[in-house]
């Protein structure tokens, strides 16, 4: 679980990770558009050099952008084989025996997948670089236009932001259990579906009653420190544009619009 | 008057045994009381109908001349806090500095003073280095020690530690311990402790005793100690000086010093008498 | 010997940047029919070690023995079941692993995963249940319902009704109050003395591991300080300072004693004998 590169946050100190959160999240929305538009090759290799520049402003390294890109393998695999079986038009490229493969298949095949490792990339650049309480903020933000149908904007980012720091108490708690009911001799890879259905019993009642303790007792240690809610609080983390969100912000924008543009004149 | 007056106190959680039982007892102000009693014998249901955790349905509980109830409860809470027994549960914020933050922003205190108010009360739980450090990479003891920085940055009169050392390793006790006893000499700070830990009860002004939801005695701590039988039918720790004095009686032999040290003299005082 | 660890080393997140070593190089023989402690600071690999006991970890170095069962590194295990029957493995906090609707089931539900038959799994809960000192009237209710201390009870019930040679507890008196913790100690003393189960306990407890635990190993930081007779080991202050151990109230006792002129023998290691033996000296 440890391996997981997808949404994992990396703490280090860089121009990528001191932008506003806000201005990351109005760049992953413009950005995913700008890929989403072109239907030309150079442009995605223009968006690919951006994606590469803030990688190397971000500081994490291109290894890790291309580990996030493995759990994708076998859905670009499946993608291929369906669209080489379904796509019959364009020119004939190879026959494998006597099944014809046919250009169109092989070229629309490679841009729905370019398309998804720019995403991928996207993602996870802002992922890498926002710390997830932060993430929690500007969701927060932009979600604040919904208040006016009272939609509880604070009380959802409070319950995100402890789900978030209870995600690596819980995966601790949940391999215990399972080291616990192994010992009981519980196999939890292989056995008929009644004792699978079993196992998974003696992890998942475990695990909810330890949750709701937590939550209960979580629960009073907020109350105790004062935490009503919807009450009026004030913040410790206050978000702040600067000049660099505003640029930031900017670039996207021109690749969103040299995007659009390529589709009238590329 | 007394800071904490508690009278005549009732509660059960369903209808079947009251956990806590008729209980009356008064705390000064500045004074460092500890609670013991074996589990089950309404330490915790008490500390939590002091902090308005839950309410007081028999009898009343006054602190500063103000009943803890419903009206009164966020005035209340301002004055006190509470460090629970599980440090996991009580981390809310991601980082520490967050966690400390978090009874701020409820106290509706401006960001521009948060920052100083972190930093000096990291400072007094020895948490300088790790203000942005996550919950998962702190030990026990420094997880409790935010959670009473969180406190303390709250000001408050009153502090119950419910059990606060029990889940910790030996080095997390002796951490937890040492700060308890610094706040202690605090004469502004009033502190209720619940434990088990003898060590800790020794070092408090007053000890109360509760068995099967009823107060069982109040008194100076040594005192408390001093009848090893009563304290063993109610299923609780003899202290060690308690249990030599025992063993040493059996062989005829009375020491009446209170500490080890003592007794090692007496010992060599009966030798060289005979 | 029935566990005998040979050059074994355990790697957290081997091959990532972060790879830590929790157990390093460790060589350690435990004996048959004994209490053993295992001892150290948090983090100084004592879980780790447990937790090879049953494979729930495999080593990355080095190999294993337990009873018939030999684990090398780098091969695969066959026989994870009937190591797991025989060596019984009761985690800290045990009273999380409760699930089922009732006591009794809860209990039988390890003899039936190791085979036993529904009638037989029963009454060996019932027997187990019994040892624990958990009434019948309980049997039939829900495990979660229960105070603390009686889940934990429940939870070692649920081992020992699988009938292991070997009981290892992580922390069993962790979080309870000292009536229950006193319990604890005498369930496991009489699993070892009256039913010869051999025991290994992880604990922080250095009173109880004085007064209870035949042997100790000491932990620190993967390796292995110290494997010997616990009395030696906490009679030795030059090695407490080395390893951070907190000295027994009575092993101070008894010191203070020896510096006074006062004689003690080898065998004066409880309050009862000192009490003895020091009266002979001052009434003489």
């Amino acid at each position: 679980m440890n391996n997981m590169v997808f949404g994992k946050y990396i703490p280090v100190d860089s121009l990528m990770h001191r932008l506003d959160p806000r201005a990351k999240l109005i760049g992953l929305f413009l950005m995913i558009a700008a890929v989403f538009v072109p239907k030309s090759w150079w442009v995605f290799l223009f968006i690919a050099i951006l994606i590469t520049i803030a990688l190397l402003c971000a500081k994490i390294g291109i290894k890790m952008i291309v580990q996030s890109f493995k759990p994708m393998i076998m859905m670009m695999i499946f993608l291929l084989v369906i669209n080489t079986l379904t796509i019959r038009t364009g020119e004939v490229m190879f026959m494998i025996g006597t099944y014809a493969i046919y250009r169109d298949a092989i070229f629309n095949t490679l841009f729905v997948i370019v398309r998804l490792l720019l995403m991928i990339s996207i993602t996870t650049l802002l992922t890498a670089t926002t710390n997830p309480l932060d993430l929690t903020l500007g969701i927060e933000w932009l979600l604040k236009p919904l208040e006016i149908i009272h939609f509880p904007t604070h009380e959802v980012a409070m319950m995100v932001s402890i789900a978030l720091r209870f995600i690596p108490t819980i995966i601790e708690e949940t391999i215990r259990i399972m080291n616990a009911q192994k010992s009981r001799g519980v196999d939890f890879e292989n056995g008929r579906l009644s004792q699978k259905i079993a196992a998974i019993l003696s992890l998942i009642v475990p695990l909810f009653s330890v949750a709701f303790e937590r939550a209960y007792e979580l629960a009073d240690a907020m109350e105790a420190r004062g935490y009503v809610p919807g009450a009026k609080r004030s913040r410790y983390h206050i978000l702040k544009f600067r000049f660099t969100d505003y640029l930031f912000i900017l670039i996207c924008m021109a690749a969103l619009a040299v995007s659009i543009a390529s589709r009238f004149y590329l | 008057m007394s800071l904490i007056e508690i009278k005549n106190v009732d509660y059960s959680y369903n209808d079947t045994r009251k956990a806590v039982d008729g209980i009356t007892f008064d705390i000064e102000k500045g004074s460092y009381v500890t609670i013991i009693g074996h589990n089950g014998s309404g330490k915790s249901t008490l500390a939590k109908l002091i902090t308005g955790l839950l309410p007081v349905k028999n009898g009343s509980i006054l602190i500063d001349g103000l009943e803890v109830n419903e009206q009164n409860i966020s005035a209340i809470r301002k004055r006190l806090g509470i460090v629970f027994q599980n440090p996991d549960n009580q981390f809310i914020g991601s980082t520490v500095k967050d966690d400390i933050a978090f009874g701020l922003e409820n106290k509706q205190v401006e960001s521009a003073d948060m920052e100083g108010i972190i930093g000096e009360y990291a400072e007094k739980v020895g948490l300088t280095e790790y203000l942005d450090y996550e919950p998962q990479n702190l030990s026990g003891g420094q997880k409790q020690r935010v959670a009473i920085a969180g406190i303390l940055a709250m000001k408050p009169d009153i502090i119950i530690f419910d059990e606060a050392t029990s889940m910790l390793d030996p080095k997390g006790k002796k951490e937890i311990k040492k700060l308890m006893y610094d706040l202690a000499g605090d004469d502004t700070i009033t502190i209720i402790s619940i434990t088990h830990d003898i060590e800790e009860v020794l070092q408090s002004d007053d000890c109360i005793v509760l068995n099967k939801g009823k107060l069982f005695m109040h008194d100076k701590p040594q005192k408390v100690f001093a009848d090893a039988e009563k304290l063993r039918k109610i299923d609780l720790d003899v202290p060690f000086v308690e249990l030599v004095r025992e063993v040493f009686a059996k062989n005829k032999i009375k020491l009446k010093a209170h500490d080890l040290e003592g007794m090692v003299a007496e010992l060599c005082r009966y030798r060289s008498d005979h | 010997m029935p566990i005998s660890f040979r050059s074994l080393s355990y790697i957290y997140n081997k091959d990532m940047p972060y790879a830590h070593k929790a157990l390093d190089d460790i060589n350690l023989d435990i004996k048959e029919g004994i209490i053993t402690a295992i001892i150290g600071e948090t983090g100084s690999g004592k879980s780790t070690l447990v937790e090879h006991l049953n494979a729930l970890l495999l080593p990355d170095e080095g190999s294993l023995q337990i009873l018939d069962y030999n684990i090398v590194a780098g091969q695969k295990q066959r026989f994870l079941k009937p190591l797991r029957k025989d060596v019984g493995l009761v985690f800290q906090f045990s009273e999380y692993q409760l699930f089922e609707e009732t006591v009794i089931k809860d209990v039988a539900f390890g003899p039936l995963n190791f085979g036993y038959s529904i009638d037989e799994a029963k009454r060996r809960a019932a027997e187990a249940l019994k040892l624990v000192n958990i009434s019948e009237d309980l049997f039939e209710a829900s495990p979660l319902e229960l105070s603390g201390g009686q889940k934990r009870r429940v939870a070692i019930a649920g081992i020992i009704a699988c009938d292991p040679k070997i009981i290892v507890l992580d922390e069993p008196t962790a979080g309870l109050d000292p009536h229950g913790a006193k319990e604890m100690i005498a369930l496991f003393v009489s699993l070892n003395k009256e039913m010869n189960k051999t025991i290994i306990i992880v604990s922080h407890d250095n009173e109880m591991v004085y007064n209870y635990c035949e042997e100790t190993v000491v932990l620190s930081h993967g390796k292995i300080k110290y494997h010997g007779p616990t009395f030696d080991l906490f009679c030795d202050r030059q090695k407490l300072a080395e390893y951070d151990l907190l000295e027994p109230q009575i092993v101070t006792f008894r010191n203070a004693l020896i510096e006074n002129g006062f004689k003690l023998s080898k065998q004066a290691r409880t309050l009862d004998v000192i009490a003895k033996e020091i009266a002979e000296q001052v009434k003489r």
